[in-house]
């Protein structure tokens, strides 16, 4: 099925950029600003709508194509090209992004035409879709699991290498003891949080004496 | 015109040291700084006639000569700026600007270089192998004596390597007590024997010779494509690219750590030391022989490199991230081992510094290790690429974060895993806290011309059109 592969959605948005002649600064450049000051960390907009795997925002001048014999094409508009791939449908997702990170969303989307706020569910939704192309490329690293899912499986595999670490080598029944303990430990862990550095510790590996 | 079916190359316009190891237990590397251009010209005009071909040998030589020029050796002397900015972008900027990419930080940081790698003084390499000390040391003066003469160049340092002694014996054996040098890459051309394991994997399973031109610039590669080089064709035909890195060994560090965690590891420590390489300590492959050594397999050039990993995917016998499966990885990809098939180097180290013998006492601040260097046609898509990608990260193959456990810049993060099954006598172990068994103290990328370029290069004669 299109813009699908499996439980993840990919989402391939182009938004024509508003030209405004009368501007000192126009919409394209304020617009390039803004996205470079955007933190990429677990602290980006991204990481509060966490069914996210993976977002991108690229400001897209010209496409030029020089063709044999002499012709030239170009793009009628400047555009923002909005990449993005996630878990569950793309409705629910774009209702996620208006209400949990509205304000951000605002303040890409403004300069771009026919865009109707963050405040207006179904018109953002609507307005989204009208946007939409078809998505054909997913992120490589995007597997079949939820995002929640990945993120903890990644914080049971580190917790797990950690334990085995420390334990190998020591009697059976004392390695099933501390397993157990482990066990507890690692259920009752906070989940990982989205967009968090890769060598980040698990909340069960700062404890020095399991 | 490209010779895709390679007949014969012209070995006598080819660098001995590209086509082949020497085998010499001696060796004094004398970094060169040259001085002013025509005086430097004329030093390399006078030392042309002793440079050591490939051509065969009815009888060894005493010496050899060879030699290498680092980017701003070849702007010393004056090449055409059309040919310099034509050369690779990474032998332009050199190994220190690019050591971001390489992981040649932190530990390896060329703030810990030896002075003489910190600045870009070093213009040219000159190797001189020997049979034996008192020909080395008559060779080396008669250079100096040329180089005085001429006023061409200043030695800032000679490096000396020089092969392991075993029972008065030379070896290949390095400082950690492997033996070393298995496994470099057949190429169509070069004169020796193909060796099974050394080449590419055809479809039938049998290895054949790779493409000239991943070795020698000139000659179509694997692709099927001229490598990029700099131009003048004839300037790079014939030639190749070198990467040269002084590696320093903490014997201590690794005997120490391999005696604790051999302690833990049910196989003992000899078959722990062999799951971190992939070869144990006597050269055996562990896929062959994942349970002990076997001097028949090691003696038999045409088993002792000859396998591939593809029945042992879960490297239940040769752990996935052993340091020989990491640099070449044959099979374990799959297609064919086609994915290696542009990533594979020549290496041609020595060791340096005073071997110890196990279990006598060795002290890490002593200068000892390994002289490694590599050649290739394209220093970015093979020895770069091997280096960042296989050896201080672990994502191809499905490693993570792992480094090589022997030469990683593990900074304190790293750890090593040991594949293994519920049956105790083959146990899956992990070797954590790695310290940094290697670091880098300095080295740089060189190109290596063919006799003709080297001709063209020392009469100022190069033409980029």
């Amino acid at each position: 099925m299109a813009n699908e592969s499996g439980q993840v959605y990919g989402l391939t948005i182009l938004s024509p950029i508003v030209e405004d002649q009368r501007l000192d600064i126009d919409h394209t450049t304020q617009l390039r600003w803004y996205l470079s000051t955007l933190p990429r960390d677990n602290t980006s907009p991204f990481a509060k709508v966490s069914s996210t795997y993976l977002a991108r925002l690229v400001v897209l001048d010209d496409v030029v194509f020089v063709g044999k014999p002499a012709c030239e094409e170009h793009l009628k508009s400047r555009y923002l090209i909005f990449e993005t791939n996630f878990d569950g449908d793309l409705d629910t997702y774009l209702r996620r992004m208006a209400s949990e990170a509205g304000e951000f969303v605002d303040a890409v989307w403004k300069h771009c035409v026919g865009y109707p706020g963050a405040g207006n569910s179904d018109a953002f939704v609507a307005y989204m879709k009208k946007c939409q192309l078809q998505t054909t490329f997913f992120f490589a690293d995007v597997n079949d699991r939820t995002v929640k899912d990945t993120l903890r499986a990644l914080q049971t595999q580190s917790a797990l290498t950690h334990f085995i670490e420390r334990n190998q080598g020591k009697p059976p029944a004392e390695i099933q003891k501390l397993f157990g303990v482990f066990l507890e430990r690692l259920k009752s862990a906070p989940a990982p949080l989205p967009g968090g550095r890769a060598d980040e510790k698990s909340a069960t590996e700062d404890r020095p004496h399991d | 015109m490209i010779r895709t079916d390679n007949t014969k190359l012209d070995v006598s316009d080819i660098q001995g040291f590209a086509l082949k190891g020497y085998n010499f237990p001696h060796a004094r590397f004398l970094l060169l700084q040259l001085l002013h251009c025509k005086d430097a010209q004329s030093f390399l005009l006078k030392l042309l006639p002793d440079i050591t071909t490939g051509e065969r040998w009815d009888e060894k030589p005493l010496t050899t000569l060879n030699i290498a020029f680092a980017q701003q050796g070849l702007v010393k002397l004056e090449l055409p700026l059309a040919t310099l900015l034509s050369f690779p972008l990474e032998f332009q900027q050199g190994m220190k600007a690019r050591r971001e990419i390489l992981y040649d930080t932190g530990k390896n940081d060329p703030a810990n270089w030896d002075p003489v790698w910190q600045d870009e003084r070093v213009h040219v390499w000159l190797a001189v192998y020997a049979q034996g000390l008192l020909a080395l040391e008559d060779t080396c003066a008669r250079i100096l004596q040329t180089m005085d003469h001429t006023h061409g160049a200043k030695l800032l340092q000679a490096q000396d390597a020089c092969s392991i002694y075993l029972n008065n014996q030379p070896t290949s054996y390095e400082h950690f007590g492997y033996r070393d040098g298995f496994g470099n890459p057949d190429f169509k051309g070069a004169e020796r024997d193909c060796v099974p394991g050394q080449g590419k994997l055809a479809t039938d399973g049998s290895w054949e010779a790779l493409a000239t031109g991943e070795f020698l610039l000139g000659y179509a590669d694997e692709a099927g494509e001229l490598p990029v080089a700099p131009i003048p064709h004839l300037l790079a035909r014939n030639g190749t690219f070198m990467v040269y890195r002084k590696m320093h060994q903490n014997v201590a560090a690794f005997r120490n750590y391999l005696e604790d965690k051999g302690r833990s590891y049910p196989g003992g420590k000899e078959k722990l030391a062999a799951k971190f390489v992939g070869r144990w300590r006597d050269g055996t492959p562990v896929e062959l022989s994942p349970e002990r050594e076997d001097k028949s397999i090691v003696a038999d050039d045409n088993r002792n490199t000859n396998f591939i990993y593809g029945n042992d995917l879960g490297g239940l016998r040769c752990p996935i991230g052993a340091h020989i499966r990491r640099a070449n990885p044959r099979d374990a990809f799959g297609f064919n081992g086609q994915l290696i098939n542009r990533r594979r180097i020549m290496r041609r180290g020595l060791p340096y510094g005073q071997y110890v013998p196990d279990g006598q006492p060795v002290n890490d601040q002593d200068e000892r290790g390994i002289i490694f260097m590599a050649l290739n046609a394209s220093l970015f898509r093979q020895f770069e690429f091997v280096q960042q990608q296989w050896i201080e990260y672990g994502n191809d193959a499905h490693q993570g974060n792992d480094k090589d456990l022997l030469t990683g810049n593990h900074a304190g993060k790293s750890r090593f895993v040991v594949q293994g099954t519920a049956d105790a006598k083959n146990p899956a172990f992990i070797c954590a806290q790695l310290p940094n068994f290697v670091e880098l103290r300095g080295g740089d990328y060189f190109f290596m011309p063919s006799l003709t370029a080297l001709q063209m290069i020392a009469s100022g004669t190069v033409d980029p059109r």
